[in-house]
C-alpha cells in the first residue's frame, strides 16, 4: 500500500540515536598535488563546528570530497557516516544519505528553472530516505501544492522574492542571492551534516544576517554544520561549539569558539608558528607540536 | 465520385528513378498536362544535374556512397480520401496516432479537439493524403486547407503560380529537381488578404517502416496582412531496408503577414532524407519558422529565408538531437535582399553516441540591402566524446552599412554542473537531462504551442534513454 510521503516523509533527523560524520586521516590530492595531508575530524549530529584557515589552505578541497567531487583523489583516510564509508558513494548517494554541501561558488545552470530544480531535488532525496526506512512501501511524492507551501515558507525566512521560483538557477544571481540559494536548497533538502564553504563571502552586512538567520533556523538536535570561513565575522551570527584551524591541507589547531576570536586578534601567523611551526615560511625554533586542543578537544573526541 | 478508401490499386513494381516513372506517377494520378509537364522539365534538370559527391563544397562531409537511388521504389499506390477518421483502416490510423520512436502517444494532438484544438488536419499515410478536415468557418472566409493534390485539380491557378516556381524551384539542387518530378501528396494552405486564422493547422505524414520514397511537399500561401499557425509532422517507424525522403517547403509571407511555422522530422533511422525549406518575406512581414530535426538515418536540408521586402523578418530556430549514427547536415541561408531587413537564427543541439552534425550557415547580403540586420549562431552540446561537430558559419556581405553577427558554439556537458546537480541528490542522467533541457530551453520556450513543447520533452527523454515521466512543474 502506497504510504503518503509528508514533507517530513524522508526526514533524517527524527532518528532516536544521532548520527555522526567522521574524518578519519584524510589525504586527498588533484593532478599529483597533494592538498589534503591527513585530516581528522569527528562531528556529531546537533554541533556546530567553524573551520578557518587562510585561502589555499584547503578547506574547499575538503568540502568538495566530503560530497563526492570527481576531480579529486583520496589518497588515504576514510571519512565515514555512522560508521559506513562514503567514498565509494557518489554525490547523490551522499545526498540522500543527509549530507549538504553550501557552495563557496554555486555553479549557474542556464535554462533550469529553479523551482522545477528545487521540486525534483526535493523529491529525489525525499524518496530515497523513504526507500530506506520503507524498502517495500511505495514512495508517493507530495502534491505540488503542498511542495510550493513548504518552498515559500522557506524562502521567507530568508527574504527572498517569489520571483526567484521563475528564474534560472543562479544564473545572473547576485552574490548574496546565490548563497542565499544555497541555504534555501538545504531547508528543503534537510540534510543531516552541512557543511557551508565560505557562505558570508561577497555578503554585506544585510544579506549576512539573513543568511545567518537562515542557518540558525535550522540549527538543532538533529542538524550538525561545518561552517568554513576564514573571517571571525561569520561565527558572531552563526555561533560554533567547535573551532578548527587548517594550514597546509591539515588541522593544526582545534579549540572553543575563543579560538576564533583569538586568531582574529592575532592573526594567522600566530596560529602557525603557535601550533605548526613546520608549517611556517620562516624556519621556527619551537618544537613541532602535531596538533594542539584548547579547552574543548576532550569534548570533541568524547564521543567517539 | 469514389470518396470511399478502396484498396489500394496494385502497387507498382517499379525501382529506381526514370522519365517512364514520372510519367507513371502522373498518369496514376490523372493530373493535367501542365502539371505532367512541369513533371518532365523538372526530370530534365535532374538527369542533367550529377549526384554530389564530397567534391562538391555543400557535400564535403556527407557522403551518399551507401545510398542505392536504384532500389528506391519512385512512388506508392494512390488512395482515395477518408470522410471520416474512422474510415481510416485501424494500423493506418494506429501508426498516425503513435508513429515515430518510443510509440510516443500523440493522441491528443490527433484529435483536432479538447486540449489542443486546431483549425484544421490533414493526415497523409506514405504518399497520399488521406483524410483533411478545416473548421467551416475559418473555410467560410476563403482559408484552403487541401491536399496538394486536390489543388492542382482545384486550384489549378494558385498552384501554377506558386509552386516551385519561387521560393524552391527544381533548379535549386539535385533533390529539388526530384522533389518536382516526383511530389506526391502533401499540403496546400491559402490565407487571403487579411484574414488571421487563430488556431494553428497541422499535417502529419506517417510513412511505413517499408514506404516507397515519400516525396511531400508543403506550400504555404498568406496574402498581404493574413496570419496563420502551420505544424508539419513527419513521422516514421524504422525499417529494416532503406528508406527515402525528399521534401520541399516552401513559405510565401505576403505584405504584413506573418507565418509560424514548426516542422518536426522524426523519420525512422533507415531513412534518407533531403529536404529544402524556404521562405520568401514580402515587406513589411514576420516569418517564424522552426525545425525540430531527431529521425532519419542522415539527414542533408536547407533552411532558406529570402527577405524580399523593406522591414521583412525571418526567424529561424532550430533544434536537432542526434543519437547512435545519425548524420545531419544543415544548411541555413539568410538571404537579404532588400533594405531595411532582418533575420534571427539560432540552430541549437544535442548529439551523443557517435552522431554527427554538419552546419554551414551563410547569411549573405545583397548589394543594395542597406540595415540590414542579422543574427546567426550555432551552439552545441556533446554527450559523448565520439559525437562530432562541425560548424561553418559564414558571411557575404555586398553592402556597407549592415550589422551582421554570428559565432558557433561546442562542448561537452560541464562537469561543475554535473557535480552541483547530483551533490543535490538527482541521479546522473536526471541531472544530464536537465542540463540537456536547459540548453534547449531558449529555443523552447520561444514555442508558444505547448503539445509542441511536450512533444519535445518526451523526445529529448526518449534520446536521453531516460523512461517517460509526468510532466514537469514550470
Ligand atoms: N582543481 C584544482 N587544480 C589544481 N589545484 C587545485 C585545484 N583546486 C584546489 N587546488 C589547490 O589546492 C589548494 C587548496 O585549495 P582550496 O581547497 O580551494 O583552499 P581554500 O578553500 O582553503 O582556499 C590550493 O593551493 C589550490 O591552488
Ligand atoms: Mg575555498
Amino acid at each position: 500500500m502506497p504510504i503518503e510521503a509528508s514533507p517530513g516523509g524522508g526526514t533524517l533527523r527524527g532518528e532516536s540515536t544521532l548520527s555522526t560524520l567522521e574524518i578519519k586521516n584524510l589525504h586527498a590530492k588533484i593532478e599529483d598535488k597533494e592538498i589534503l595531508r591527513g585530516v581528522n575530524l569527528t562531528i556529531n549530529q546537533g554541533e556546530v563546528h567553524a573551520m578557518m584557515g587562510v585561502n589555499g589552505s584547503g578547506k574547499s578541497t575538503l568540502a568538495y570530497i566530503l560530497m563526492g567531487h570527481p576531480a579529486y583523489e583520496v589518497t588515504e583516510g576514510d571519512i565515514l557516516l555512522d560508521g559506513e564509508s562514503v567514498l565509494e558513494m557518489e554525490p547523490d548517494e551522499r545526498a540522500h544519505k543527509g549530507l549538504f554541501l553550501a557552495f563557496q561558488y554555486p555553479t549557474a545552470i542556464p535554462g533550469v528553472n529553479v523551482a522545477n530544480f528545487l521540486r525534483l531535488s526535493a523529491n529525489a532525496v525525499q524518496k530515497a530516505r523513504f526507500q530506506e526506512a520503507n524498502p517495500d512501501a511505495e514512495y508517493k511524492a507530495p502534491p505540488v501544492a503542498e511542495f510550493r507551501k513548504r518552498l515559500v515558507e522557506k524562502m521567507g525566512v530568508l527574504k527572498m522574492d517569489r520571483s526567484f521560483m521563475a528564474r534560472y538557477l543562479n544564473e545572473g544571481f547576485s552574490g548574496g542571492e546565490k548563497k542565499r540559494m544555497e541555504i534555501l536548497q538545504m531547508a528543503m533538502l534537510e540534510p543531516k551534516f552541512a557543511i557551508m564553504d565560505e557562505t558570508d563571502s561577497g555578503l554585506d552586512i544585510d544579506a549576512l544576517r539573513i543568511v545567518a538567520e537562515g542557518v540558525n533556523a535550522q540549527l538543532g538536535p538533529g542538524l550538525g554544520v561545518l561552517v568554513i570561513t576564514h573571517y571571525q565575522r561569520l561565527l558572531e551570527y552563526i555561533k560554533p561549539q567547535f573551532v578548527h584551524v587548517m594550514i597546509n591541507g591539515r588541522i593544526v589547531a582545534d579549540g572553543g569558539p575563543e579560538l576564533a576570536k583569538e586568531l582574529d586578534v592575532k592573526g594567522y601567523d600566530w596560529v602557525r608558528a603557535e601550533f605548526a611551526p613546520e608549517e611556517a615560511p620562516v624556519a621556527a625554533e619551537t618544537p613541532a607540536l602535531a596538533r594542539a586542543s584548547l579547552g574543548v578537544k576532550q569534548s570533541l573526541t568524547g564521543r567517539q | 465520385m469514389d470518396t470511399t478508401l478502396t484498396r489500394p490499386a496494385e502497387a507498382p513494381q517499379m525501382r529506381g528513378f526514370s522519365r517512364e516513372a514520372v510519367e507513371a506517377l502522373s498518369r496514376a494520378k490523372g493530373e493535367p498536362d501542365w502539371a505532367l509537364e512541369a513533371r518532365l522539365a523538372a526530370w530534365e534538370i535532374y538527369d542533367n544535374t550529377p549526384l554530389p559527391t564530397q567534391r562538391d563544397e555543400a557535400w564535403r562531409r556527407t557522403s551518399l556512397r551507401a545510398l542505392k537511388l536504384d532500389d528506391v521504389r519512385p512512388f506508392g499506390a494512390t488512395r482515395g480520401l477518408a470522410r471520416s477518421l474512422d474510415e481510416i483502416p485501424a494500423a493506418v490510423r494506429a501508426g498516425l496516432e503513435e508513429g515515430g520512436e518510443g510509440g510516443r502517444d500523440l493522441r491528443a494532438s490527433f484529435e483536432a479537439s479538447g486540449t489542443t484544438p486546431r483549425a484544421g488536419l490533414l493526415l497523409q499515410h506514405n504518399s497520399s493524403v488521406l483524410y483533411h478536415t478545416l473548421n467551416e468557418d475559418v473555410a467560410a472566409q476563403g482559408v484552403i486547407f487541401t491536399g496538394l493534390d486536390e489543388a492542382v485539380r482545384d486550384h489549378p491557378e494558385l498552384v501554377q503560380r506558386y509552386f516551385m516556381t519561387g521560393a524552391v524551384p527544381p533548379t535549386h539542387d539535385k533533390f529539388a529537381a526530384l522533389h518536382g518530378a516526383f511530389w506526391s501528396g502533401g499540403t496546400f494552405i491559402y490565407v487571403p488578404r487579411n484574414c488571421a486564422v487563430e488556431l494553428p493547422l497541422q499535417s502529419r505524414v506517417y510513412a511505413d517502416a517499408d514506404a516507397p520514397a515519400v516525396f511531400a511537399h508543403t506550400l504555404i500561401v498568406a496574402e498581404e496582412g493574413a496570419e496563420v499557425v502551420f505544424i508539419d509532422e513527419f513521422v516514421s517507424p524504422t525499417g529494416e531496408g532503406q528508406g527515402f525522403s525528399d521534401g520541399a517547403v516552401e513559405i510565401y509571407t505576403g505584405q504584413g503577414a506573418q507565418v509560424r511555422y514548426f516542422s518536426v522530422q522524426d523519420w525512422g533511422r533507415h531513412v534518407y532524407h533531403f529536404n529544402t525549406q524556404r521562405v520568401v518575406a514580402e515587406r513589411d512581414s514576420t516569418t517564424r519558422s522552426l525545425s525540430i530535426l531527431l529521425g532519419s538515418k542522415l539527414t542533408k536540408s536547407n533552411v532558406e529565408s529570402a527577405l524580399d521586402g523593406p522591414g521583412a523578418t525571418s526567424e529561424m530556430l532550430g533544434i536537432y538531437f542526434g543519437d547512435g549514427t545519425q548524420h545531419f547536415d544543415q544548411h541555413t541561408l539568410q538571404d537579404h535582399l532588400k533594405p531595411n531587413t532582418t533575420s534571427d537564427l539560432l540552430f541549437k543541439g544535442v548529439l551523443r553516441d557517435r552522431a554527427r552534425q554538419v552546419f554551414a550557415g551563410l547569411i549573405r547580403v545583397e548589394p543594395g540591402a542597406q540595415k540590414t540586420d542579422a543574427y546567426q549562431a550555432n551552439r552545441n552540446l556533446l554527450l559523448s566524446d565520439k559525437a562530432r561537430v562541425d560548424s561553418m558559419p559564414k558571411l557575404e556581405i555586398g553592402a556597407n552599412d549592415v550589422r551582421c553577427t554570428h559565432g558557433a558554439t561546442m562542448g561537452q556537458v560541464d562537469r561543475d554542473q554535473l557535480f552541483y546537480l547530483s551533490s543535490r541528490g538527482l541521479e546522473r542522467s536526471e541531472a544530464e537531462r536537465l542540463i540537456v533541457e536547459g540548453f534547449l530551453d531558449e529555443i523552447i520556450q520561444r514555442i508558444p504551442l505547448e503539445e509542441v513543447r511536450d512533444r519535445l520533452h518526451a523526445a529529448i527523454q526518449q534520446k536521453m534513454g531516460l523512461p517517460a515521466r509526468e510532466g514537469d512543474e514550470g
